[in-house]
């Protein structure tokens, strides 16, 4: 899967996961902070995310401090993900 | 969001008649002891008890697993022992109970294995009515959860109840691990595969979850140690975390500092383990009271959640009556701060101790303890 391919996997995990009514896959920039941004989203947002990418990707992030880093943005995502799975 | 809310402070001497917990290490002078001795209860098991998953580091009374009656039922009545009987709960000594849990594990084996039997004990009111019973006591029996400084509520509760003319009052607090609860701090990777290094100044932490319950009567009359300040702040910045700078514990002690000044304290602080939290916690501590050791014991018996608060106030009033304090047992150099204790202190040249505790949504609570 490539870099590009994978970032809009997680956009629409992201969107579906949420259920963002009024965002779409395509208004979530590669950079943009998924944390105290626009997207609004809460720690409990970022609970049902963690398990969510951990279920699609086949990945365990460690501790809450992993977690935090891959919720930076999509690019901290790609990282993490490519980190505890080279097969993806 | 800026926090408005009423003053919870207060500023009355309460006296501590009688007090005890239990822990996997046995009473509260067994688990002073325990403690001071530098050791651990804390050991790896699955995250879902018997169900499997990865290990973390709990500290249990025996393994998860379903019960009936719970296992946590025979344990909370035989600590309750001394303070049985229908003098209590009576309307001039009212009983304040608190638990982040209460029987949540029953409701989750009633909802896995459809066992009704488990009913009774599943939701707070007949957990804590199957105590009452059990211990004789009268219907002035009130609940309080407010995560994990749910104790401290109660206990503020308690001293409230004095004020307005209660004789004494019963504060009961019980908090026992299900896979529900270890599950969820999973979930949020706080409960992960490290031991807990309370104020380790570290890349990565965890907590423990432990298990426990304490007890104290209170009054306003007699003699022996007392609380003689308490003060509760919720600083509404996040569920999980707290301000970075430390802005909700310097309001937390705000009220309590002109009762402090020119005494010598050690403190005992919330000290879970998790990184954000501990540094925080420590540097706020350390800005505060440059000059006290801070300790922490979640490392030795886990975190106790909504008892935390009770049960580490039992460790510390028998920590000032042998003369010493427990370091923070499963911790290491380097620490956040300087003052944090990794060995046991002597207490006899402290004139008070503060406990503290923290828990989500943002609540802080401390109280002073003094034996003088």
């Amino acid at each position: 899967m490539t870099d590009e391919q994978l970032k809009q996997e997680i956009k629409e995990l992201i969107v579906e996961t949420l259920e963002l009514d009024d965002i779409s896959a395509e208004d979530i920039s590669d950079e943009q902070a998924l944390m105290d941004s626009d997207l609004g989203l809460d720690s409990i947002d970022a609970l049902e995310l963690v398990v969510q990418i951990e279920k699609k990707f086949g990945i365990k992030l460690e501790n809450s401090e992993d977690a935090k880093t891959a919720l930076r943005s999509v690019n901290s995502m790609v990282e993490q993900i490519r980190k505890h799975n080279s097969a993806i | 969001m800026p926090a408005t809310q009423l003053d919870m402070s207060f500023q009355n001497d309460i006296r501590i008649l009688s007090f005890d917990c239990v822990t996997p290490f046995g009473n509260s002078a067994a688990t002073h002891k325990a403690l001071v001795e530098g050791r651990s209860n804390v050991a790896q098991y699955p995250v879902t008890g018997n169900d499997g998953g990865q290990e973390v580091p709990l500290s249990l009374f025996d393994h998860m697993h379903a019960e009936l009656p719970p296992r946590w039922f025979p344990t909370v009545t035989n600590m309750l022992a001394p303070v049985s009987g229908s003098e209590w709960g009576r309307v001039d000594t009212p009983i304040f109970v608190s638990s982040s849990n209460f029987g949540v594990d029953s409701l989750y084996y009633l909802r896995r294995d459809g066992r009704s039997e488990q009913q009774p004990y599943a939701v707070p009111h007949s957990s804590v009515e199957q105590i009452r019973r059990a211990c004789g006591w009268g219907r002035n029996v009130s609940l309080y959860s407010h995560a994990c400084v749910s104790a401290h509520i109660a206990i503020l509760a308690a001293s409230m109840a004095l004020m307005c003319g209660a004789k004494r009052a019963l504060v009961l607090s019980y908090d026992f691990i299900s896979p529900f609860v270890t599950g969820g701090f999973s979930a949020l990777k706080i409960l992960n595969g490290q031991l807990p290094r309370p104020f380790h100044r570290a890349e990565t932490g965890s907590i423990a979850l432990g298990e426990g319950a304490a007890y104290a009567i209170l009054s306003l009359e007699g003699k022996g140690p007392r609380i003689s300040a308490q003060s509760t702040w919720n600083e509404m910045f996040h569920f999980t975390a707290n301000e970075p700078e430390g802005s909700g514990f310097a309001k937390l002690l705000e009220p309590i500092l002109p009762a402090l000044r020119d005494s010598r304290i050690w403190l005992k602080g919330h000290g879970t383990g998790t990184v954000d939290a501990g540094r925080i916690e420590a540097e706020s501590l350390a800005k505060a009271f440059p000059e006290a050791p801070l300790t922490g014991w979640k490392g030795a018996i886990g975190h106790t959640l909504g008892s935390c608060g009770l049960i580490e106030l039992a460790i510390a009033l028998r920590s000032i009556e042998s003369g010493t304090a427990p370091g923070s047992v499963g911790s290491e150099a380097p620490t956040f701060t300087p003052n944090v204790a990794l060995a046991p202190f002597s207490t006899s040249c402290y004139d008070a101790a503060l406990i503290l505790s923290n828990a989500f949504g943002g609540a802080h609570a401390t109280m002073c303890i003094r034996n003088d």
